[in-house]
């Protein structure tokens, strides 16, 4: 029944934003007219699978640290691409792929130095130094960037942090495809963990004696899910808000089970953002509002009331 | 060019009204905006310049002027060192911060309003007064104000101007360009939004369908977002029909936007 309804949602979701647009578009016309087909589709379907992987990822990071906060981009990776995109600008890289792949690049060496230093106590994976250590990134990250930005020359620079919250206006075939292409491997890896991580809900010691590789496994959801959400920010940039309130909105219904709750989280993330998006397109029409701003106004008060029936129940 | 005349653009939206001129004439000035530097040299007080920022690089002539930084926010110190008898500002939020703390050491300020084209004559007549250039400053600013108030020709073409590509932001009837454009016979097809500019969809512009997609550049090359597959739902775009605007001809309201009328004219019969 619930599934039923998530996946009515999803789908009306992806409807609604390829029928809906500032473009009048007659429905007769809808699937001849080169703006649905080349601009509208491709939209609505990334910001589908960037929702659900934002929402699959956070999902299995709050597994993994163990910590309600957990956010994708919590862990430095948005510091790191907002870095890789502000040195292809001063470098004067250029061309149409340029700052998504350099974007994608900052993201990973982020991921790469986080997890390094994840790995300092040993083998084990721990969890707080994950965090701290993805603060401590992003925000060095960060701080090189406003360095740049502020002596470099370049005058363009300035504006690649409107390039960073730029949201979903880069969606086209080719960056679905890579997508599709990229993304069914971490969110295969992240499935495949779902029993290791309802164990480790009971803690990693309990975990090891229910039979757990818990270093490993820890060391696969954190990949997975960080290389999920670098190649969400390289086409989509920082969108905020879906990863951290999705996974709580999915445990509420769908309990503390990975193998239901991961799914849910993608469906419902998936959801969510392509709402948003279409919602940030026509609201204010012909302007149109950042994305991240359209999921964080429905999020937060989503995230409010769930947290009112947590504390009450 | 283009960062900086979309910070303009942002910060066009708080004004308040100009510092009122007074005291002795001027000996020792630093402009803190383009625009004034170009109406300095244009009304013969150029040679009264201690100070410009690194935007300021017209007429040549202004770049023997040392300069003060970039100005966004202006660098007191920086501003200070020159010893001015009077800074210009651009009023914005930021400058009249700037403007305060000059003041508070002791050196006279000038915050003007320079957003469009009706903007150029006042402010042409203030730097007039402070400089006692009066004469020759009124007759520029008579010559700007029938610019402005010029009416405009029937549109012979349609224009996007693209200020940044992702996301899209163009610009709207508020801004400066849009009455270049206007001027040049250019119809902005993003008139109705009242702003200087605005992030819009991708899908607006394809469906809006300008002639001409503007940008302002310095380089003769098409911009970056031409190859991009998303833009090619935009027929312009596909076409390749780029208007590539110089940024300090195009970018700041002074003595030559009637240049750049007729450089747009020029543009849009080739």
């Amino acid at each position: 029944m619930k599934w039923a309804l998530l996946v009515t949602v999803a789908v009306l979701a992806l409807v609604a934003s390829v029928a809906v647009g500032p473009a009048a578009v007659p429905l007769g016309e809808l699937l001849r007219s080169d703006i649905v087909w080349n601009l509208r589709a491709p939209r609505a379907l990334l910001a589908f699978l960037v929702g659900g992987s934002l929402g699959i990822a956070g999902a299995g990071l709050q597994a993994l640290v163990r910590n309600p906060l957990a956010d994708p981009f919590l862990l430095g990776l948005s510091g790191g691409a907002g870095l890789g995109a502000v040195l292809a600008i001063a470098l004067h890289l250029s061309g149409p792929w340029a700052l998504p792949l350099a974007a994608f690049a900052g993201a990973l060496a982020a991921l790469a130095l986080v997890y390094r230093l994840g790995l300092i106590g040993g083998a084990a994976l721990d969890p707080r130094i994950l965090l701290l250590g993805g603060v401590a990134i992003g925000a060095f990250a960060a701080a090189i960037t406003t360095a740049i930005v502020s002596l470099a020359d370049a005058s363009e620079l300035r504006n690649a942090f409107l390039w960073l919250w730029g949201g979903l206006s880069s969606a086209s075939w080719d960056a679905v495809l890579v997508i599709l292409l990229y993304a069914p491997i971490p969110i295969a890896v992240l499935l495949a963990a779902s029993r290791p991580l309802d164990l480790l809900a009971l803690g990693e010691e309990p975990a090891r004696y229910l039979g757990a590789d818990v270093d490993a496994v820890k060391r696969r959801v954190y990949l997975a899910a960080s290389l999920l959400t670098a190649a969400a920010v390289a086409v989509s940039g920082v969108i905020g808000f879906v990863g951290l309130v999705v996974p709580h909105l999915a445990r509420l219904t769908w309990g503390h089970r990975h193998r239901a709750l991961l799914p849910a989280a993608f469906v419902g993330g998936g959801a969510l953002l392509a709402i948003a998006d279409t919602l940030a397109r026509t609201v204010v029409a012909p302007r149109e509002l950042p994305v991240g701003v359209v999921t964080a106004l429905i999020g937060v008060p989503v995230f409010t009331l769930l947290l009112r029936r947590w504390t009450i129940a | 060019m283009r960062a900086f005349f979309l910070s303009v653009l942002i910060l066009a939206g708080c004004s308040s009204p100009a510092g009122r001129p007074h005291g002795p004439t001027a000996r020792r000035i630093v402009s803190l905006l383009p625009s004034f530097t170009e109406i300095l040299f244009d009304i013969g007080a150029g040679d009264r310049l201690v100070g410009r920022t690194t935007w300021c690089d017209y007429p040549p002539a202004a770049l023997a002027v040392p300069s003060v930084g970039d100005g966004i926010p202006p660098n007191i110190e920086a501003v200070a060192a020159r010893q001015p008898d009077l800074v210009v500002l651009y009023n914005s939020g930021p400058n009249v911060t700037a403007a305060k703390q000059l003041e508070r050491i002791g050196i006279r300020t000038v915050l003007l309003d320079l957003n469009r084209l009706e903007d150029l004559g006042p402010a042409a007549r203030t730097l007039g007064r402070l400089t006692g250039r009066e004469k020759i400053a009124d007759s520029l600013a008579a010559a700007m104000d029938s610019l402005a108030a010029r009416p405009p020709p029937s549109a012979t073409a349609s224009i996007t101007f693209v200020v940044w590509d992702n996301p899209p932001i163009v610009i709207g009837r508020g801004s400066y360009l849009h009455q270049i454009a206007a001027l040049a016979g250019a119809r902005n097809v993003f008139a109705d939004l009242a702003a200087p500019s605005a992030q819009v969809s991708l899908e607006t512009i394809a469906a809006r369908n300008p002639d001409w997609i503007a940008v302002l550049a310095d380089s003769a090359v098409p911009p970056a977002f031409a190859k991009r597959p998303e833009w090619q739902a935009v027929r312009a775009v596909r076409d390749r029909h780029f208007l590539l605007l110089p940024g300090s001809l195009f970018g700041r309201p002074g003595p030559r936007s009637s240049q750049a009328v007729a450089e747009l004219q020029r543009l849009l019969r080739k």
